[in-house]
């Protein structure tokens, strides 16, 4: 079946979701680090510019800009307070956007498309670590439950498209991602970005730092830079329909409580700090195994954790007028 | 949406979609011929004539139009098993695109209860048993129809969303392998058993051996359609819990692909050779579905026996045969695929693709331009 691109021509890329926390940073390696190749031209969509949840309007940006390739990033997303209240909201939203894309693409001839699931939609009751293949082996975090749910069908429209009409589309699989151009807001934003928020404005007040949660649960952060240069990778070179783990290491796993004292070390926050044990804790642990990713890069050094967050940290401080917050 | 909403003081006014499908006729027998409607009440049996539900406008003006305090939820696109394992990617999409349609329109007109169907065969594949209703999300779904099921499942999943949100008490119920008249009989496209009904009447007319496809070892619970059609009408009178409740013959009542074969053969009288084409897939070993909660809430009830039930509709196959559904159905498109959409043929290689009429709207907020990578850069 023919695709949208010739052998000859170069890639057209279009970055659905692209003023987000992952795209910003993807368009920072393609601009700024030599990501992109002569000749291909690389598109990064915003709300503004076309509502996605509206098929025309998925439609219309798509005779635009007539991409070869789509790495699909937009989605209705929030940290575990906002979707604790809007499972309905963020389900129908993220299975319409997700429809739309995909359907446009495979409308269109699109070659490839690189979606973004998390690792917040594995199932809750569940051995570690977790790998590609669990995705679907049980019921996810109630917490999330409309989120995870959408999300999760992403893959099963790849192996659809796939089966159906040959389409080679599939998705990464990031754990939680933090970085410049995040939402640092106190209650929708995810944890790292909310702290760092929540720490500065503790700092020029002058009053405790207040962290929801019990500082327990633990995590693997990955820095969106990092994120970006691997899309790039998989875009380029990754091959197969089932998702891969975009993760650090099951080493590198430490409690929220460490991480805040990294970012109280980066903001130079120097007053007191306090764990809200009746605000929700969320999943306690999401371990991810990235021996998939391994296998395939074995080479590919991670920024270290102190040195993302101090990085992103400066970003937030500089340019605090135009952070979402 | 400022339209009008339902008067919920007054009386049920219920909205069947799926109304001319194999349980949409059961339960209009019920409700018209078996005193199944109660005084004042109305019930309209909708086909996709009267709306194509995977479109969002037509789902919400049929809404509007009758009103509905009550919906039973039946309208699917729906197959046998080697339909669905050619097309798992459609039977996903439109199935969704129903589901959330009518859902949300239901919310919108402020129905107070919608009952939807699921099926066993949605339930995981790798599983103990007998499966209860606990375990629907408990897994992946049998790879030979995961599109339908997938779909199927995210039901419960808006059932619990639509609850959690706006204190909605829409649920569902997943009856095992439903039979009976008006199902659909075509021989690739229809389920087990009227497909075995369909082929052992042609064998027997053509004087030629009935082939049964498969092993004849996979194993199933069978529901009369005007069983099932009783207990919907209990389930959305009586039931009020959001989560789902298998509606099943029990355990004990399971028989094999073979035994139903045979129950056909006896029921049309069939004479003939029966062989078992072992090329042709099985589908699923078994699903073996608790009825527990349904005999917990309603202990009475009582099935037609199998053997009588299969003669029934063996019976009403052969009297009606001119008007049964028997030939392949042509899928319908999503909405998004025709009114607003030419579908044009391209160059040598016939790529299809659509172009949305006159939909382009150049200016809109701000347009970035795309960045054009250039050597060095």
């Amino acid at each position: 079946m023919m695709d949208s691109q010739t052998k000859a021509e170069p890639m057209r890329v279009l970055v659905t979701g692209g003023s987000g926390l992952v795209g910003k940073a993807i368009e920072h390696v393609v601009k700024q680090e030599g990501g992109c190749l002569e000749g291909e031209q690389w598109t990064f969509l915003s709300s503004k510019e076309a509502n996605l949840v509206d098929l025309q309007q998925t439609r219309a940006v798509f005779e635009k800009y007539r991409p070869t390739h789509v790495i699909h990033l937009a989605a209705k997303v929030g940290g575990l307070y906002l979707h604790m209240k809007e499972n309905l909201h963020f389900l129908r939203d993220n299975l319409r956007i997700n429809d739309n894309v995909l359907q446009t693409s495979h409308e269109r001839g699109v070659t490839k498309v690189v979606s973004c699931l998390s690792s917040c939609i594995f199932p809750d009751k569940t051995t570690y670590p977790i790998d590609e293949s669990m995705i679907h082996n049980g019921p996810p975090h109630d917490s999330n439950f409309g989120y995870s749910h959408a999300k999760r069908m992403i893959d099963i429209q790849n192996r659809g498209y796939f089966a159906q009409h040959g389409r080679h589309y599939t998705a990464v699989i990031p754990t939680n991602v933090y970085g410049p151009y995040d939402n640092f807001n106190f209650e929708n934003g995810h944890v790292l970005s909310a702290l760092m928020h929540k720490t500065y404005a503790a700092k020029k007040e002058g009053t405790p730092l207040q962290v929801w949660g019990s500082g327990t649960p633990r995590r693997q952060f990955i820095y969106s830079l990092d994120v970006a240069r691997l899309f790039l990778w998989v875009l380029r070179e990754y091959d197969e329909i089932d998702p891969i783990i975009l993760s650090v290491g099951e080493e590198e796993e430490l409690p929220i409580k460490d991480a805040v004292e990294m970012i109280a070390d980066a903001l130079d926050f120097k007053g007191q700090i306090v764990f809200d044990t009746s605000k929700s804790d969320g999943q306690m642990k999401k371990t991810a195994s990235n021996a998939k990713l391994r296998r395939y890069l074995p080479d590919f050094t991670f920024t270290p954790l102190s040195e993302g967050i101090k990085k992103t940290c400066d970003w937030f401080v500089n340019n605090y007028d135009i952070a979402r917050t | 949406m400022g339209d009008r909403k339902v008067d919920q003081n007054g009386p049920m006014r219920v909205l069947v979609t799926g109304g001319t499908g194999l349980v949409g006729r059961a339960i209009e027998h019920v409700v018209k011929e078996e005193g199944g409607a109660r005084e004042g009440e109305e019930w309209i049996f909708l086909s996709s004539k009267d709306a194509n539900l995977m479109d969002m406008g037509e789902t919400r003006a049929v809404f509007q139009k009758h009103q509905p305090t009550h919906i039973i939820h039946l309208a699917a696109m729906v197959g046998g098993l080697f339909k669905n394992m050619r097309a798992n990617l459609d039977f996903w999409r439109n199935n969704i695109y129903i589901n959330d349609n009518v859902l949300q329109a239901a919310h919108e007109v402020d129905a107070v209860r919608v009952v939807s169907c699921l099926s066993t065969c949605i339930f995981p594949d790798k599983t103990t048993y007998p499966i209860d209703e606990t375990m629907i999300h408990n897994g992946p779904p049998h790879e030979s129809n995961y599109g339908y099921a997938y779909a199927k499942r995210m039901i419960d999943v808006h059932n619990r969303a639509y609850h959690q949100k706006h204190g909605r008490c829409y649920t569902a119920v997943i009856p095992t392998n439903v039979f009976g008249p008006h199902d659909n009989f075509n021989i690739e496209d229809g389920h087990v058993l009227p497909g075995l009904i369909h082929k052992a009447y042609i064998a027997q007319k053509e004087g030629s051996p009935l082939v049964v496809w498969g092993s004849g070892t996979p194993r199933r619970q069978f529901i009369y359609s005007l069983d099932l059609a009783h207990l919907f009408l209990w389930v959305l009178r009586e039931y009020h819990e959001v989560d789902p409740i298998i509606l099943s013959v029990g355990e004990e009542d399971e028989v094999s692909i073979k035994e139903a074969a045979e129950a056909v053969v006896e029921a049309l009288g069939f004479k003939g050779q029966v062989t078992y084409d072992t090329t042709k897939s099985d589908g699923q070993f078994k699903k073996t579905a608790s009825n527990a909660k349904l005999l917990q809430h309603h202990p009475n009830f009582t099935f037609t026996p199998f053997k009588q039930a299969l003669k029934q509709t063996c019976d009403w196959f052969v009297a009606n045969y001119d008007n049964a559904r028997k030939s392949r159905q042509t899928p319908k498109t999503p909405p998004e695929m025709d009114s607003n959409l030419r579908i044009g043929f391209i160059g040598a290689g016939n790529t299809a693709y659509g172009i949305a009429k006159g939909v382009l709207q150049p200016g809109v907020g701000g347009v970035g331009h795309p960045f054009l990578c250039r050597a060095g850069q």
